[in-house]
């Protein structure tokens, strides 16, 4: 909100110079954004907090300064010369819905000429960003930013049957607003009526049709207090954001109607002639009254540290305008707030107003005494394991999103769970909550695609959501991985491609990481994978972990061209296993013996590994598999698999026929139940 | 005799003088010293033929003349294998300047980073680090926080609803009430997390951010508590000697309420880019926790008080390292990921 220096100080005594003032304004609360000299006056921007809708004006702004300067505000004096004739002569007001309406003000003027403002409130319209329109709105307008208070002046003469009626609107009534539009309204919509048919929505916007114009002579002034709730929703609905319904929806001074009418009538009188009809019409059916708050002594510096006298308290609730009592012992005051600080309902507010003014610069720097240790989160370290150590074999670290596109993340989904849609996206294309962190990083993967970067590897550890209906979807942490491109990417020399094996050995990192055991990993079919490159990591019969080769169908989706693996685990599964227990090292001497052989295809290797440890021979130390060939020299329908036992006594060392002996049962094996030709 | 042995002197030299590889040099060794047939053996094995009076003369001169052409011999060799080894480190000579070549090393997300810094220092102070649900009630996320029904933060032009009960959190204020539900006084408790608001993305807005609350809450705690935690929290993150400042300000769960901010460790208080010119940096907004707060979770306001913060953690992140589109956050563009090493 733009304020002007000059038209503050015609209305306190402010004794600071215009940067000075900004400095000590936002010190106590009423933020300026910068100061800006123009012409013989400076241009105070402030950036003012929701609850206090008392400073959207310059005279609460000065009422402020005023109290900073060490003064206070004084009263704004008016004089006005009055007809004889009264106004309720002329004019009636109703209010049939006073919920929405609990005061309204009116007075007339009769016998204006509208034409141009003088050039002083053009220009001092103008300084703060505002149109000059013609005399009467210019002084409806300056009212409003010099008082707070939002003023409406309608052509009396076209107002039907001279009357102001009150009411909320019936549904789908119409009427054209004086930016031209036509709006419909509804029922709970307050609107301004004359005997026939609104000529305002209430605290928003007139009415074209009412509007002041060159022919207009006679003005009915309308100073009013709306229920800000109501002014809120209506401004929403219709989505017209006024200064007037700015004001009125922060919720404004409930006593101010009689003084900004009054204002109102002043300006008009000077600067368009007339003459004003006796009196005012002020229909107040349930006059507002406010309580008293109280404060005790000692609460100050309870709650803020600062040592404040009571009586110092007291001047500054009093100069603040709040009607300050003191008890006899002078151990606390009561204070009762005026009016237009709607804003104060409890002694923690006062100690707010006491110390803002006391200045919260004075307040000491101490530490709270020591409640013992400090704690992460459970398995945090844990967390933070995980992430250096995928960090450290290549994955830079994604966070995506938790809402997505819900077609894509169904592809990822798990079969039975109900999405969990969001009721107002920004995006109706991203509307619902992930349940898989797949869809973000490749999405990102798609991106980073875009921008030509082929090798990429990421993961997310965050939370997926699974819903069921009416119930609080669950929350669960996931950990996922893509990766595709070179194995060695800025690698002069070697040039593999990454494959299923590198998503394989990342997956078997974290399991080893999160010190898991008793888990296998077997071949699956889950469907965004590819048919043949699709494993899980289970245990105790629950797949916690699916990874492999995405299958070329979604792929497709995303336009792929090479060839993208993921992973995804129940992180919350595998986190936090067991303890490390130490086991002794092995003292006696081991022996190595090599098999090659020629394997038909479709026997898998961990089937192979799972025979021989099946033969239970407790000696094998070790089974690994060092070389995997097809091509020339071995047939069509078979591969050349070689691999390594190592053979360890329990309690001596093993003689060479011992070992030739249990290495003839695993040839054995191989040849018997695999149909494995040994090379 | 005399001239006989200088005159095999000279031819030896003339012979060494020509010797240009280990193969010549194997000849040379053979003509003068081999066993059989050598010319400085033959002249050896005549010693034990000469007379008494000249064998010692003859002996030492002919010894003499053996020791120099083996110390020649031996210099040569090690010169010829001097040689050898130096045209064998050529060979082995590479490009020294192509890239060396390390495993891949990915990057850990500057939120994390600064998350895990932040987490640091409070739990250095004696902090506990919670966490609470992203999807929460309305009791939560509003009704505990004194944010009332028909209340402007409750809009859904503001907040994400999934029903008319249950929203995406807007802020982590809703731990503090779900540890002051759990735990009683003395509390210190910080709650890092996704947030979310319902902002269309610019360089400066996210609909989804990261925010970290503080609280605090004991006897006798005062705002002067709240000013001295922040203070150090600033020094610790962004440096020593940085100073702070405390502005009334207005957030519903807080009274009285505080913005902080914290002068400029770039400028020093100055005014340049990353202050905008004012010295100031805005950390975050403060108070002392509600009454209506306390009372809500059943702590009472006249025994207990507390101070509580809330700071955002993306904002942070984008002082620190210069980031002017908070926007790169969360489009995961391996180029901005990999500079936070």
């Amino acid at each position: 909100m733009k304020v002007s220096y000059n038209w503050l100080r015609e209305l306190a005594p402010i004794t600071l110079g215009p940067r000075e003032l900004a400095e000590r304004l936002t010190m106590a609360g009423l933020a300026v954004d910068s100061v800006e000299r123009v012409g013989d006056d400076h241009i105070l921007d402030f950036d003012l907090i929701s609850n206090r809708p008392d400073t959207l004006s310059h005279r609460g702004i000065a009422r402020e300064a005023a109290v900073i300067c060490g003064a206070s505000l004084p009263p704004l004096p008016i004089q006005l010369t009055e007809s004889d004739e009264p106004i309720a002569s002329f004019a009636s007001v109703a209010i049939e819905d006073p919920d929405l309406c609990p005061r309204y003000v009116a007075r007339l003027v009769k016998g204006v000429k509208v034409g141009q403002s003088p050039a002083w409130l053009a220009a001092r319209l103008e300084s703060i960003g505002q149109r000059s329109i013609n005399n009467i709105a210019d002084i409806t307008n300056y009212v409003m930013f010099e008082l707070g208070q939002p003023i409406h002046a309608f052509d009396f003469s076209r107002l039907q049957g001279h009357r102001i009626v009150v009411r909320r609107a019936t549904d789908r009534e119409q009427m054209t607003t004086l930016d031209g539009v036509t709006r419909e309204l509804s029922a709970e919509m307050l609107v301004i009526a004359d005997a026939a048919r609104p000529v305002g929505i209430a605290g928003v916007m007139g009415g074209e049709d009412s509007e002041i114009s060159d022919q207009t002579t006679d003005v009915l002034i309308e100073s009013a207090y709306f229920n800000p709730t109501s002014i809120r929703r209506t401004s929403q609905q219709l989505g017209l954001d006024t200064e007037a319904s700015y004001r009125f929806s922060r919720g404004g001074d409930y006593l101010g109607q009689e003084l900004a009418a009054n204002r109102t009538a002043q300006l008009i009188l000077e600067l368009a002639g007339g003459s004003l009809s006796r009196g005012a019409i002020d229909v107040y059916p349930a006059p507002i009254s406010r309580d008293p708050v109280r404060l005790r002594g000692p609460r100050v510096k309870h709650l803020t540290g600062l040592d404040v006298k009571l009586e110092r308290s007291a001047e500054i609730l009093s100069a603040l305008q709040f009607e300050v009592e003191t008890d006899s012992r002078q151990s606390e005051l009561t204070a009762t707030p005026p009016s237009f600080r709607v804003d104060i309902t409890r002694e923690v507010d006062l100690v707010e107003e006491v110390a803002r003014h006391f200045g919260y610069d004075l307040i000491d720097q101490t530490l709270p005494v020591s409640a013992g240790a400090g704690s992460y989160l459970p398995g945090e370290s844990e967390r933070r394991g995980i992430r250096r150590m995928l960090a450290d074999i290549g994955f830079d670290e994604a966070i995506s999103f938790s809402f997505v596109n819900g077609e894509r993340d169904r592809l990822f989904s798990e079969p039975g769970r109900a999405p969990v849609t969001l009721a107002n996206p920004i995006d109706i294309n991203e509307g619902e909550m992930r349940s898989s962190l797949l869809a973000g990083l490749l999405e990102s993967t798609e991106r980073n695609f875009n921008h030509d970067r082929r090798d990429i590897r990421l993961f997310e550890l965050g939370r997926v959501f699974s819903g069921s209906r009416g119930e609080r979807p669950e929350e669960r942490v996931k950990l996922a991985l893509v990766m595709t491109g070179r194995a060695s990417n800025e690698d002069w020399r070697a040039r593999r491609d990454l494959d299923f094996y590198d998503i394989k050995g990342a997956v078997e990192s974290i399991a080893d990481s999160a010190n898991m055991r008793g888990f296998t990993i077997e071949r699956s079919s889950v469907e965004y994978l590819h048919p043949g490159q699709s494993a899980s990591l289970i245990r105790d019969g629950i797949a916690l972990a699916h990874f492999g080769r995405l299958h070329p169908r979604v792929a497709s989706l995303y336009k792929f061209r090479q060839p993208v693996f993921v992973a995804e685990i129940d992180y919350e599964s595998i986190a936090q296993q067991g303890s490390i227990k130490y086991s002794a090292l092995p003292r006696l001497p081991s022996a190595a013996r090599d098999i090659s052989a020629l394997v038909p295809d479709q026997v898998l290797w961990g089937d192979i590994e799972k025979g021989i440890r099946d033969l239970t021979i407790e000696e094998i130390a070790s089974i690994k598999v060092f070389d995997v060939y097809t091509g020339s020299g071995v047939p069509d329908g078979t591969r050349s698999l070689a691999f390594r036992v190592v053979y360890r006594g329990q309690n001596r060392t093993l003689t060479d026929e011992e070992i030739a002996s249990m290495h003839g049962r695993v040839s054995e094996l191989l040849e018997r139940r695999f149909g494995a030709r040994l090379r | 005799m005399d001239e006989k042995l200088a005159l095999l002197r000279k031819q030896f030299l003339q012979d060494a003088a020509l010797v240009s590889g280990p193969d010549d040099l194997a000849s040379l060794r053979d003509k003068y010293l081999g066993r059989k047939s050598g010319l400085i053996v033959s002249e050896k094995k005549k010693i034990g033929t000469l007379a008494a009076e000249a064998r010692s003369e003859f002996g030492r001169l002919v010894n003499e003349l053996s020791a120099d052409v083996e110390s020649e011999i031996a210099r040569l060799t090690d010169h010829f294998a001097r040689q050898a080894e130096a045209a064998e480190l050529d060979r082995e000579k590479i490009d020294v300047t192509l890239p060396g070549s390390a495993p891949r090393r990915g990057h850990l997300h500057p939120i994390t980073i600064v998350r895990q810094r932040i987490e640091d220092v409070f739990v250095s102070m004696g902090y506990t680090v919670e966490d609470g649900p992203e999807i929460e009630t309305s009791f939560y996320n509003f009704d505990a926080l004194n944010i009332p029904p028909g209340h402007p933060a409750r809009d859904p032009a503001d907040t994400f609803y999934l029903s008319d009960d249950l929203a995406l959190r807007s802020q982590t204020s809703t731990v503090q009430i779900r540890t002051m539900q759990k735990r009683r006084p003395p509390l210190r408790v910080i709650a890092p997390g996704r947030v979310f608001r319902r902002d269309t993305p610019d360089a400066t807005h996210n609909p989804m951010f990261f925010q970290l609350e503080g609280l605090t809450v004991d006897h006798n705690i005062t705002m002067a508590d709240l000013k001295g935690t922040i203070q150090i929290f600033v020094e610790k993150m962004f440096g020593p000697d940085l100073r702070t400042r405390f502005r009334p300000s207005y957030f519903p769960f807080t009274e009285p309420s505080a913005e902080v901010d914290f002068s400029c460790y770039v400028c020093g208080g100055s005014g340049c880019r990353t202050c905008k010119g004012t010295g100031w940096i805005e950390l975050g907004g403060s108070g002392m926790v509600h009454p209506n707060v306390l009372q809500g979770v059943g702590v009472d306001p006249e025994e207990y008080s507390g101070f509580a913060f809330g700071l955002g953690i993306d904002r942070m992140a984008a002082l620190m390292y210069d980031i002017d589109d908070i926007r790169l956050f969360f489009e995961n563009d391996i180029r901005f990921l990999e500079q936070f090493v």
